[in-house]
């Protein structure tokens, strides 16, 4: 099927839905399994009445999805999608850029992708840590932004250092503290050495085989179909759905767009809202951590559930291999002083997926990061003009909660369940290694 | 609660001959395996790697710890294998004609031919499927050995780098046989949950053959073991991804029956030796506890907290353990006050320490051997875990255990960053006398009739 073609039958397709959607009559999620949650459950394990809920690793088995369809047709709350000239999505685009999305052997030692750090069922994020952990246990200062939305991103990572999807794919890839690939030379040669790779490249890239460019554009095209809207909120907001939300709903969105000023930053047009606004500010948390205001005498630290104990941190420091680096934000990109601690606006749709919150992941829950708007942030003299103490009420803080749990699309049980139902790559006898006896061109 | 004494019935009378005979080794390992009863000639340490360090990749180090010999405490072969690999815990096979040995992070898994010249290891094969093998097992860990087959316990998954995971069979050849997953609510896999927890983590592995049963423990995923540790302490997500439960699988069907609640990430599994003691014991890395695991007087597995070790609060964290030959001992070194600690464990659900000594900064592994009266100890836990600065130490040291006076005495440090070698984990004995049906220069033999 060509290009042509194919822009041409979806251009049909989204003409004669299009006023159903808007009218909010059809639904892009529905599934019967629920693969949404991190599979290992902790919630309530700071109780001694933790109870595990984890699920089987066998049943992870997920269900393909025609997802190129949230590329090319609208959804409730979200503006249209600018696609790159230079690289029209097609499904072969698609379903070749999820393969390497989960592909382990895109790492130096074959341990590491994208989806080791961007979990699907966590959000395509990681519930579990802080701060990502890379390759060899490398420690990295950030916590791992979703790609849920990704597509509508003008500045990409926390300080806004990338532009394009396709030339942002490298950086991980390459990066010593992710997944350490040596150059790009040898990242093509290994896929080109994996038995598969150089034909679903041909399919996807007639003509172009695998090189910088297409590995990007193929990457950025899967990341790119992530697009989830048509949320509770949009079915309320923007499609006139009285009885989308209830009324603590209403009420916490009062509270945002109101007395809580978030909508300053987590922005809400007259038709859409990505829930950013595509800007960087300064909310003293990357301050804060960076001057040792947080830092206390003893870490509480859980030894199972429900346990605790306050341990010295001359006890930790011990153990602390890490190099002490601050996170400056845009500072670290442009040295001008002004950008020190500016970090980007993230969206907040499903945001109730996405735990841990801020750029270093430094609160678990979203009574967390309210409670530190409410209280006006970490002073500092660069500190955004928006952040100030709110004194909001108790009830105020519930229904902003709850409004931000209304902000999860109604497809991304089935990006999650497509994603799942991708094979990890793994090494194998036939793929290139040492002790494989594989020849990478180097043996004399 | 007692436990469950058994009369010598006829099966249990073939199984007890069977056990004096050949059921035994240097304390801790399967007790399928032939054993060194007398003095061991060389110590295998699995090493990892250190950037900025000699080569920087892991190395199988082989040490001369005979003493009748001229390079007595020197090492005598290293062997690099390729990459960081996060070289962890070794196992024999049962003929320990090889040594398999893992890498938590690549998942390569290095047998090693420990037979052809014991002084001079070779690389015999390389594993690199395991993860692909399995279905998604990260972290080959222990390896133990059962009737020709090696049982490998997994860490963590490909598809979270959680601390869920499964157990993978391969034959003696190094061929995979099957996956076993442990047990989560989602699937038991028939299992009882006895308690509270179904976490699916796993650790260690260890059999009573006698009993028909395994018991598997549980520690955490990638994403911890291979953080920064000072990192992870800080850390409150992270912190909840550790084990809580130990299970006890039919040996035989290899089937989970039951898992048992025991929180705190319960790490080494270490079983009595005697006939009629069925009894493991355990120790909780984050708790500080040792845990009896036990058969009760109907017949059923539970498990009981019987000991404090050290201060929770400054988190010593127990690591490995060693049992004595007569069950009436037990080692538990503590990693962050880098100290050996002696328990008198006659009464295995009053277990008594008896004695303490700081070995180092910081010590991690015990290898006792069967008489007990040598203990080697090395230093490193993880490679993200150890100390900093001078506190990172690097060795393996020889000491010698008068149980009556409950003394240590030093015998022998290998200094593995003098020497540019790396960060020294597990120690795995050798000796000549196993591998030939003659007793060897005064060294004991007991060889595995097979």
């Amino acid at each position: 099927m060509s290009e042509q073609f194919f822009r041409k039958q979806t251009f049909k397709i989204y003409l004669l839905i299009l006023p159903l959607v808007l009218s909010n009559q059809i639904s892009f999620g529905n599934d019967e399994v629920n693969y949404s949650g991190p599979g290992d459950d902790k919630n309530g394990y700071d109780s001694r009445d933790y109870t595990t809920n984890s699920l089987s690793l066998e049943d992870r088995k997920g269900k393909k999805a025609d997802i190129i369809k949230y590329v090319t047709i609208k959804q409730l709350g979200l503006p249209e999608l600018k696609i790159p000239q230079n690289n029209k999505i097609t499904r072969e685009k698609i379903e070749l850029g999820k393969k390497l999305f989960f592909d382990r052997r895109l790492s130096l030692n074959n341990t590491m992708s994208c989806g080791m750090c961007h979990v699907p069922e966590q959000g395509f994020t990681n519930n579990e840590i802080k701060t990502a952990v890379g390759i060899e246990g490398r420690s990295n200062l950030r916590n791992t932004p979703t790609l849920l939305n990704v597509a509508f991103n003008k500045f990409l990572f926390h300080d806004a250092r990338e532009f394009s999807l396709e030339n942002q794919v490298w950086q991980p890839v390459l990066a010593h503290s992710e997944m350490a690939m040596p150059s790009f030379g040898f990242t093509i040669k290994k896929l080109e050495l994996i038995p598969g790779y150089k034909k679903l490249f041909n399919e996807a890239f007639p003509g172009e085989g695998i090189n910088m460019e297409t590995f990007g554009k193929a990457v950025a095209s899967y990341e790119r179909s992530l697009i989830s809207g048509n949320s509770d909120f949009d079915k309320w907001y923007f499609g006139g759905n009285k009885n989308a939300v209830d009324e603590n709903v209403k009420k916490g969105f009062e509270v945002f767009s109101g007395k809580g000023g978030c909508v300053s930053c987590h922005t809400v047009g007259k038709n859409e809202a990505l829930f950013f606004d595509n800007k960087l500010h300064n909310t003293g948390i990357g301050y804060a951590e960076s001057m040792g205001i947080l830092k206390k005498i003893k870490t509480k630290v859980q030894l199972a559930p429900g346990e605790y104990v306050e341990v010295d941190n001359k006890i930790i420091k011990s153990v602390n291999q890490q190099k002490k680096n601050n996170d400056l934000g845009l500072y670290t990109i442009t040295e001008n002083p002004e950008h020190r601690w500016l970090f980007k606006t993230p969206t907040l749709r499903n945001i109730s997926l996405t735990a841990p919150y801020m750029h270093n992941g430094i609160f678990s829950t979203l009574d967390d990061v309210i409670k530190f708007y409410d209280e006006g942030g970490f002073k500092n003299e660069l500190l955004s003009p928006m952040i100030k103490k709110l004194d909001l009420t108790q009830e105020e803080k519930n229904n902003l909660k709850i409004f931000l749990k209304s902000l999860v699309g109604d497809n991304i049980n089935i990006l999650i369940a497509d994603a799942l139902s991708t094979p990890v790559g793994d090494l194998t006898k036939d793929d290139p290694n040492w002790a494989n006896d594989t020849d990478m061109g180097y043996d004399n | 609660m007692h436990l469950r004494k058994f009369g010598v019935s006829i099966l249990g009378a073939v199984l007890l001959t069977i056990s004096s005979v050949t059921v035994a080794d240097e304390t801790c390992m399967s007790p399928y395996m032939a054993k060194i009863v007398g003095q061991e000639d060389y110590v295998y340490v699995w090493t990892l790697g250190v950037e900025g360090l000699g080569d920087e990749q892991d190395k199988l180090v082989t040490i001369d710890v005979n003493p009748k010999s001229k390079t007595y405490a020197k090492v005598v072969s290293v062997l690099s294998v390729g990459g960081r690999n996060e070289a962890h815990h070794s196992g024999l096979s049962d003929d320990r004609h090889y040594l398999w040995a893992g890498g938590l992070d690549s998942n390569k898994i290095f047998i090693f031919d420990v037979h052809s010249n014991p002084r001079k290891p070779t690389l015999h094969k390389v594993i690199t499927d395991f993860v692909e093998k399995t279905g998604g097992i990260v972290g080959p860990h222990t390896f133990y050995a059962l009737p020709g087959r090696i049982m490998v316990s997994g860490l963590s998954n490909n598809k979270d780098n959680g601390g869920r995971t499964g157990l993978a069979e391969y034959n003696s050849k190094g061929e995979f046989i099957a996956t076993h997953w442990l047990p989560t609510d989602g699937d038991l896999r028939g299992a009882k949950k006895e308690g509270k927890f179904a976490d699916g983590y796993g650790y260690d592995i260890r059999v009573q053959p006698r009993r028909n049963v395994m018991l598997t423990s549980s520690f955490t995923g990638w994403s911890n073991y291979m953080m920064d540790f000072g990192q992870m302490l800080q850390d409150g997500e992270a912190m909840k991804r550790f084990g809580n439960t130990m299970v006890v699988w039919d040996l035989h069907t290899r089937k989970p029956k039951k898992v048992i609640d025991v929180p705190g990430a319960p790490l080494e599994i270490r079983c009595a030796w005697g006939a009629n003691n069925n009894y493991c014991f355990t120790t909780t890395a984050l708790t500080s506890k040792i845990w009896l695991i036990y058969e009760d007087d109907n017949g059923e597995w539970q498990g009981k907290a019987v000991a404090d070790i050290g201060d929770a609060s400054k988190v010593p964290l127990p690591v490995d353990i060693s049992i004595t030959a007569d069950d009436q001992g037990l080692w538990v070194d503590t990693f962050m006050d880098g100290k050996a600690r002696y328990f008198d464990i006659s009464d295995p659900f009053n277990p008594v320490q008896k004695f303490e000594e700081q070995i180092g900064s910081q010590v991690n592994m015990i290898s006792q051997s069967w008489d007990g009266k040598r203990a080697y100890f090395s230093t490193s836990l993880l490679g993200n875990w150890d100390k900093t600065g001078e506190a990172d130490e690097q060795w393996v040291k020889l000491y010698a255990w008068d149980e009556n006076e409950l003394a240590l005495t030093h015998k022998w440090t290998i200094d593995f960053y003098k020497e540019k070698l790396g960060r020294a984990h597990q120690m795995r004995f050798g000796a000549y006398s196993l591998y030939t049906s003659k007793q060897n220069k005064g060294k004991e033999v007991t060889m595995l009739d097979k």
